[in-house]
């Protein structure tokens, strides 16, 4: 599996949405992307991708394009 | 009861009550995570006596609970390394007891920062982590004079007060996530922090317990374990006082 292929898993399995709906999420669209739902996606994305994300780039991971971006230059995931 | 198949991480285990944690817990077959601030010979002959007896993996880790770096890198460690962690003892605490105006701010701050800030760093560090495995189970080590406020523990008492607050606010936010918050208040106990204590206040706080005397740091122990433990499994977001009773 891909690492855009492992991103796009965490949002599937956090939000119960299909892979392709997910690419265009934010933070908020759907009530599943709540603050609980938020930590889910989290721990997804630190399982996933075996990284312990900072509490402040948790607060910025605002849309599925925004989460790449973090994991990209914060924490070494290349796309 | 048992703690079979689960590892608890306990901060504060190289003497008080974080010892007789870590022997109930591994006479429960839990494995453990033992945290001290230093290590010693002594700390290490002792958790490989228990571990021996207990025939289960006792795992030393060091780091001062006030070194945010020191504690990042030992979770880091157990989360590369894959390390299960079910249950977490916030365990490690500094006693001080004084009137609000002899006590500096730098004290209540250090304090402050022993007592509740390091338990929740630790906390927000692990919790994540934690939600990969199933029946996870948090218990913070209060104190009865977190519930019992009196004179001359602004400090102390006022910090465990925060950190039962902590247990409640946490309880109510994880629980979707298949954790269970818990807090436990002990009286005073057997320990070394309770000899530290001025005779007169010690001697007050037993009379204040129906039973009229010290707990003993097991009895505080297996409470720990029971809530724990897939026993308590509905138990969530409770300050459980472990004290004799009120007088």
């Amino acid at each position: 599996m891909t690492n855009i292929e492992k991103y796009t898993q965490a949002f599937v399995n956090a939000f119960g949405v299909d892979a392709e709906s997910a690419k265009a999420l934010k933070y908020q669209d759907i009530p599943a992307w709540d603050s609980v739902g938020h930590m889910g996606l989290i721990a997804q994305l630190e399982e996933q991708f075996g990284i312990m994300m900072e509490p402040d780039d948790i607060v910025d991971l605002s849309s599925f394009e925004k989460g790449k971006d973090i994991l990209a230059t914060k924490y070494g995931v290349e796309f | 009861m048992t703690l079979e198949g689960k590892t608890a991480f306990i901060t504060g285990t190289n003497r008080g009550l974080g010892r007789a944690f870590v022997e109930v817990f591994a006479a429960n077959r839990a494995n453990v995570i033992a945290h001290a601030r230093k290590e010693t010979p002594e700390f290490r002959e002792f958790l490989n006596d228990i571990a021996q007896k207990n025939s289960v993996t006792i795992t030393p880790v060091f780091f001062d609970m006030t070194d945010s770096a020191a504690m990042r890198s030992v979770v880091r460690s157990i989360v590369m390394a894959k390390t299960p962690v079910n249950i977490l003892i916030n365990s490690a605490g500094v006693a001080h007891g004084g009137l609000f105006q002899m006590t500096s701010m730098e004290k209540i701050h250090e304090v402050f920062v022993v007592n509740l800030f390091a338990h929740m760093e630790l906390t927000q560090q692990l919790l994540r982590y934690m939600m990969r495995f199933p029946h996870g189970s948090i218990v913070n080590i209060a104190s009865i004079s977190g519930l019992d406020l009196k004179k001359g523990n602004c400090a102390y008492g006022v910090s465990k007060a925060a950190l039962i607050a902590f247990t409640k606010t946490l309880a109510a936010e994880v629980a979707q996530s298949g954790l269970r918050v818990n807090a436990v208040c002990p009286g005073l106990a057997d320990t070394d922090m309770a000899n530290l204590m001025e005779a007169k206040a010690g001697a007050e706080m037993i009379a204040r317990s129906a039973m009229n005397r010290l707990g003993q740091p097991r009895e505080i122990a297996e409470v720990v374990a029971f809530l724990a433990s897939d026993a308590a499994s509905f138990v969530n977001g409770q300050i459980i006082s472990v004290d004799g009773g009120r007088a």
